[in-house]
C-alpha cells in the first residue's frame, strides 16, 4: 500500500461530517482541486473528491509578517527559518464503505486514489463488473501522471434509467464539439449489444464543425495512450451519411462538404409539400396560428394534399396536389371562384377568404425562405426513415440555411425519429440527437416556439423511446431549465466567470469555479447519476478531422454551373455519365423541369441514370416562329370625329 | 500526560482517594522572583552599548531546544494532594530553512507525599513517582508548591538529557530556551547558546543597570560572568532585538549565555549578529514574540501539539 499523503483532521470548528472532511498534507503534494482520495480507517473506507483547499501560516495577523520583514517583502525569502505552513484540503464524500450506518468521516490516513479506488469511488463497479456491463468510456481521471478510466453507465446516459447529456462552456476553449465527437465514437465502439442498436443524428449548425466525422485525423502519442487506456480504437466514425439542402439553384449542395472525394456519402436533403405541411406550425409565428388557420391547414392535410380532391365549383377535373406548385394552382382556383362569386363570395367551404389567403401566404413563404430545402415541385430526398443502421451517424448540415429552415429541419427530423421509435420501425433501438447552440433553439426566455416545445418533450419523454438528446451551448443558464435539468449527464468545459456567478452554479465551491474558469482544452467536469460529486476528467482528441482541418484537407468545391452540378449528381448514381452529355440534355430546358427529372432519377436510382433522366425530361419541344397575324387597318381619316 | 484523567480519577475514587480537579497556578512553568545578583564585568569597566553589526545567518545546521510541563491535581489522600504531570523536551534542527524534529522525550509523573501515592495503590503504577518530603506535617498549599518545584526540576533534567543527547550526535549549534547553567555539561559546551527571555534576575545596579536595560536595538552589553552561576560558570551578555521605546523597557531584550570559551568579544558579536537574524520570522501571535526565537517557539508548538489532551 502506498504511503499516505495526508491525514484527516477534525476540530470543533471544522468537524468531519458524513458528507465532507478536512485533511492536511505536506506542503509539497500532488493533491489538487478535483483529486480523488481514499481515507483508510479500521472498518471503514471513505472516498472523497477535493473541492477546496486552504493554506495558512502560524501568524495571527498579516501585520506580524510585515513587522518580521521590517516592511521589506524581499527579506522574507532570506529569513533563516521558513515559517510553518499548513496545506488543508476540503473533500466531499463520494462513497463510504460500508454505506450503512452513514457516519462522519473517521480521522484516518489519506491516500491518493488508485484505478480500483476510482472505480469504487464513482460507483462504476455497479455497471462495469456486472454480468452485462454497460460502461461507456468518457475519459480518464488524471492526477500526477496517474490516469484512471472513467466510464458512464449506458443505462443512465442513453436510457432507460436516465438519459440525455448536456455540455456547456465558452466557445473555442471548452472543446464541446470535440467532446461530443469523442463520446459518439466511444458509444459506437462500446455500447453493449445486449442493449440493442444505436445511431446518431447530428445537426451541424455552424461552419464545418461536424462535416468530417468520417475522416481520420492525426492525434498525438499521448492521445493514443489515452485511447489505449480506455480500451478504444483511435479511429473516425466509420459509418457516416451526410445530408444537406440545396442552395437556391436547387442543384448545388448548401454545405462545406462538397469536395469531390466526399461525395459518396453526401446527399441532398429535399422536402416537398407533404413533408412540410405536417410541420406548418414550425414556420408560422404565434400570431399566425389560430383555430381558423389550424382548421384550414388540417383540411388541406386531410382532404387535399396527396389525394384526389374534387370540387365542381372550382373546376371540372379533380385536383391532385403533390407539390407547392400544385397547391398554388389549387389556391388560384379557389380565389378565382371567390372573385367570380362577387358579393357573398368571402367564404369557401366555411373557410373565410382571409384565412385562406393567410395560409397560402405563409406556406408560399416556406418555399421562398427555405429554398433549396423545400422544392416547389419534384421528389423529396430524406433521411432513411425505417432503414437506420447500427453505429451509424447521420449528419444533417443546416449551417448555411435560413433559421426558419433550420427549425423546420429540427422539428421534422426529431418528430420523425420519435414516430418511428414509437413504432419500433426506425431500424435501430436508440438514437442520439446532437443539437449545438441549444440556447438559440431552446432559450430560457423568449417565445415558446415549436422547436423549444419539441426539445422539451424530447428531454422529458425521449428516454422511454430510446431518443436521447445530446445538447451543447455556451451558457447553460440561458437554456430552458427543464431541458438541461432533464439531462442525466452534464459536462462542463472552460466556463465564463459571469456564467459561473449565476445561481445555477451556487453548489460549486469557489475553488471548483476557478478551476472551471481555467480548465485546459481536453479537460471536462462531469456530472453523472452514479457520481455523487462532479468529477474532472480528461479525454483524448477525437481521431477525426476537425472542421477547420477538414476544410483545409478537403476544400469545398466551387459552385458549379447548373448543368455541371446536375451532371455531378448523376455521376454519383452512374459513373458512366459525362458532363458533356448532361449539358447537351439540359440546355434550353427550364430549370424546374431539370430539377424534377433529377429528383426522380435520384429517387429511382436506375441502372442507366442518364437514359432515365433523359426520359423524365421529356421530349424537347421545338421552337415555333410566330408570324404576326394580319389585322384590320384603322381608317386613316386624320380627323378626330369627337373634336 | 496520561490521556484519560477522568478514568484515573474514577480509579482513585475506587481506591479511597477523594477525586479533585485543579490545575495548579503556574503549572505550565516555573515562577521566578525579582532579584539583583551582581555580575562580574569582563569587558570594559562599565556597561555601555556595543554595536554588533548587521544581522547574519546562522550556519547550518542549528537546532533549538525547549521543554514544556503540565500538571493537574487529580485527588486528595486525606489533605495531601496527588498531582499528575507530564514533562516533555525536544530538539528541532534547522537545515536549509526547514525545521525538523530530531529528538523528543516525555515523562509522565505522579507527584505527592509517599503516603498519598501509596494510598492510591496500583492506580498510579503506570506513572513515574516523585515523592515529596514528608518531614513536615501535611499542608496542601506547601505540598503543591513542592510539587511545582519538583516538576520544574523534572523538566529541567529532561531538557538537559535531550540537549546532551543531541549534542553527542551533532556538531551543529544548539540554542536552548533559558540558561546554560542548568547543567555543567551545557555550561562547557562550545556549541550551545542559552537565550533567556526572563529578566527577573538582573546582573547590575545603578548606572550600569540603566545602561543595561536601555540598550538600543542591534546593540549588546559587555560580556559578564553571572553571579548566580557559580556551580556552572558561563559568560553572558544582553542583546536588544527590537526597539523598546514606546513599549516596555524589556521589550526585545534577551540575555545570551555561552560557555566561557565563547566569552570573547568576537564571539559575542558573532552570536549576537546570528541572533539578530533570528528576529524573522517573528513568533507572533505569542505574547513574548519580541524575545522568543521562532525556532524555540516551533519546539514549543510541536510539544504542545503532540501532547495528548487530558480528558477532564
Amino acid at each position: 500500500m502506498s504511503a499516505p499523503i495526508g491525514r484527516v483532521v477534525a476540530t470543533e470548528l471544522k468537524p468531519s461530517t458524513p458528507h465532507q472532511f478536512y485533511f492536511w498534507t505536506a506542503t509539497e503534494s500532488e493533491v489538487g482541486i478535483g483529486a480523488i482520495v481514499r481515507v483508510d480507517h479500521p472498518g471503514r473506507t471513505v472516498y472523497g473528491v477535493v473541492t477546496d483547499g486552504m493554506a495558512y501560516a502560524d501568524l495571527a495577523s498579516p501585520l506580524h509578517a510585515v513587522i518580521g520583514a521590517e516592511g521589506d517583502p524581499s527579506v522574507v525569502a532570506s529569513e533563516p527559518t521558513a515559517r510553518t505552513e499548513v496545506r488543508l484540503f476540503l473533500a466531499a464524500v463520494l462513497r463510504q464503505v460500508p454505506e450503512e450506518p452513514l457516519q462522519p468521516v473517521p480521522l484516518g490516513a489519506v491516500h491518493l486514489a488508485t484505478d480500483a479506488d476510482v472505480e469504487l469511488a464513482l460507483r462504476m463497479d455497479a455497471y462495469t463488473r456486472s454480468e452485462r456491463p454497460t460502461g461507456i468510456p468518457v475519459g480518464v481521471y488524471a492526477l500526477g501522471g496517474h490516469e484512471s478510466p472513467v466510464l458512464l453507465d449506458a443505462d443512465f446516459l442513453l436510457g432507460p434509467e436516465a438519459a440525455h447529456l448536456n455540455i456547456t462552456g465558452v466557445s473555442g476553449l471548452a472543446t464541446k464539439t470535440s467532446a461530443v465527437e469523442f463520446l459518439l465514437s466511444s458509444i459506437f465502439q462500446t455500447f453493449p449489444t445486449h442493449r440493442g442498436s444505436i445511431a446518431a443524428v447530428c445537426f451541424n449548425v455552424k461552419g464545418p464543425d461536424l462535416c468530417f466525422l468520417d475522416q481520420p485525423g492525426e492525434i498525438s502519442e499521448r492521445d493514443h495512450a489515452l485511447y489505449e487506456k480506455l480500451g478504444l480504437a483511435a479511429e473516425p466514425l466509420k459509418k457516416a451519411r451526410y445530408f444537406a439542402p440545396f442552395k437556391a439553384d436547387g442543384v448545388n449542395l448548401n454545405t462545406l462538404r462538397t469536395h469531390e472525394a466526399l461525395q459518396h456519402n453526401t446527399e441532398p436533403l429535399v422536402w416537398g409539400l407533404r413533408e412540410v405541411l405536417d410541420y406548418a406550425e414550425v414556420v408560422m409565428n404565434r400570431d399566425d396560428i389560430d383555430a381558423k388557420a389550424d382548421a384550414f391547414i388540417d383540411f388541406l392535410g386531410e382532404r387535399v394534399v396527396g389525394r384526389e380532391f374534387t370540387d365542381d365549383l372550382l373546376r371540372g377535373k379533380p385536383f391532385r396536389v403533390e407539390s407547392f406548385a400544385d397547391l398554388e394552382e389549387f389556391f388560384r382556383a379557389i380565389f378565382d371562384f371567390m372573385e367570380a362569386m362577387g358579393r357573398g363570395g368571402e367564404v369557401w367551404r366555411t373557410h373565410h377568404v382571409a384565412t385562406i389567403r393567410k395560409v397560402r401566404n405563409r406556406l408560399g413563404n416556406i418555399s421562398t425562405r427555405a429554398k433549396g430545402l423545400v422544392i416547389d415541385d419534384g421528389a423529396p430526398n430524406d433521411l432513411p426513415w425505417g432503414k437506420f443502421e447500427d453505429r451509424t451517424v447521420y449528419v444533417v448540415d443546416v449551417a448555411g440555411v435560413d433559421p426558419l429552415a433550420q427549425d423546420l429541419v429540427f422539428a421534422r427530423c426529431v418528430s420523425k425519429l420519435r414516430e418511428h421509435l414509437e413504432r419500433r420501425d426506425l431500424g435501430v433501438d436508440h438514437v442520439v440527437v446532437f443539437v449545438d447552440e441549444l440556447n438559440k433553439y431552446a432559450p430560457a426566455d423568449g417565445p415558446d416556439t415549436y422547436v423549444r416545445k419539441m426539445l422539451l418533450d424530447l428531454a422529458e419523454r425521449g428516454r422511454y423511446l430510446g431518443l436521447v438528446l445530446f445538447s451543447a451551448q455556451q451558457f447553460r443558464s440561458q437554456v430552458q431549465r427543464r431541458i438541461v435539468g432533464n439531462a442525466g449527464t452534464s459536462v462542463f468545459g472552460r466556463m465564463d466567470m459571469d456564467e459561473l456567478a449565476t445561481p445555477a452554479y451556487a453548489t460549486l465551491s469557489p475553488a471548483i469555479k476557478i478551476k472551471l474558469a481555467t480548465l485546459p482544452k481536453g479537460e471536462l467536469m462531469l456530472r453523472h447519476p452514479h457520481f455523487t460529486q462532479p468529477i474532472f476528467a480528461r479525454f483524448p482528441r477525437p481521431a477525426m478531422l476537425s472542421g477547420r482541418e477538414g476544410v483545409e484537407r478537403f476544400p469545398p468545391g466551387a459552385e458549379l454551373p447548373f448543368a455541371d452540378a446536375v451532371a455531378r449528381q448523376l455521376k454519383q448514381l452512374d459513373r458512366r455519365v459525362t458532363t458533356d452529355a448532361v449539358r447537351a440534355l439540359v440546355e434550353g430546358r427550364p430549370d424546374l423541369d431539370v430539377r424534377r427529372a433529377l429528383a426522380l432519377t435520384r429517387r429511382t436510382r436506375p441502372d442507366d441514370a442518364l437514359a432515365f433522366f433523359s426520359a423524365k425530361l421529356g421530349r424537347r419541344i421545338g421552337g415555333e416562329v410566330v408570324t404576326p397575324r394580319s389585322t384590320v387597318r384603322p381608317v386613316p381619316t386624320g380627323v378626330d370625329p369627337y373634336q | 500526560m496520561t490521556s484519560d484523567l477522568t478514568a484515573l480519577r474514577r480509579s482513585l475514587a475506587a481506591a479511597g482517594i477523594t477525586p479533585a480537579t485543579v490545575v495548579p497556578a503556574a503549572s505550565a512553568g516555573r515562577r521566578e522572583e525579582a532579584e539583583i545578583h551582581l555580575a562580574t564585568l569582563l569587558e570594559g569597566d562599565r556597561v555601555e552599548a556595543r554595536d554588533v553589526g548587521e544581522p547574519a545567518g546562522w550556519p547550518d545546521p542549528v537546532a533549538f531546544l525547549d521543554g514544556v510541563q503540565h500538571s493537574e491535581v487529580v485527588g486528595y489522600a486525606g489533605s495531601s494532594p496527588i498531582v499528575v504531570a507530564s514533562v516533555a523536551a525536544a530538539v528541532r534542527e534547522r537545515t536549509a530553512r526547514v525545521l525538523a524534529t530530531k529528538l523528543v522525550q516525555r515523562r509522565e509523573l505522579a507527584i505527592g507525599r509517599r503516603a498519598a501515592l501509596d494510598a492510591a495503590g496500583p492506580v498510579l503504577d503506570a506513572l513515574e513517582r516523585i515523592e515529596l518530603s514528608d518531614v513536615d506535617p501535611p499542608h496542601p498549599i506547601r505540598e503543591l508548591a513542592q510539587a511545582g518545584a519538583a516538576l520544574d526540576d523534572a523538566r529541567g533534567a529532561l531538557e538537559v538529557a535531550v540537549g546532551v543527547a543531541y549534542r553527542n550526535e551533532s556538531r551543529g549549534w544548539l540554542v536552548i530556551d533559558g540558561s546554560l547553567a542548568e547543567s555543567p555539561v551545557w555550561a562547557q559546551d562550545h556549541r550551545m547558546v542559552g537565550v533567556a527571555k526572563s529578566h527577573s534576575s538582573l546582573p547590575f545596579d545603578g548606572a550600569d543597570l540603566v545602561a543595561y536595560l536601555r540598550l538600543p536595538p542591534g546593540h549588546r552589553s559587555p560580556i559578564f560572568a553571572p553571579a548566580s552561576r557559580r556551580l556552572a560558570p558561563v559568560r553572558a551578555w544582553a542583546v536588544r532585538l527590537w526597539p523598546w521605546e514606546g513599549k516596555d523597557l524589556l521589550h526585545g531584550l534577551i540575555r545570551v549565555e555561552v560557555a566561557p570559551v565563547n566569552g570573547t568579544p568576537v564571539m559575542a558579536d558573532q552570536i549576537s549578529r546570528w541572533l539578530l537574524a533570528e528576529r524573522a520570522p517573528i513568533s507572533a501571535p505569542d505574547p513574548r514574540w519580541d524575545r522568543m526565537l521562532y525556532g524555540i517557539r516551533s519546539v514549543e508548538d510541536f510539544l504542545k501539539a503532540t501532547r495528548v489532551s487530558p480528558h477532564r
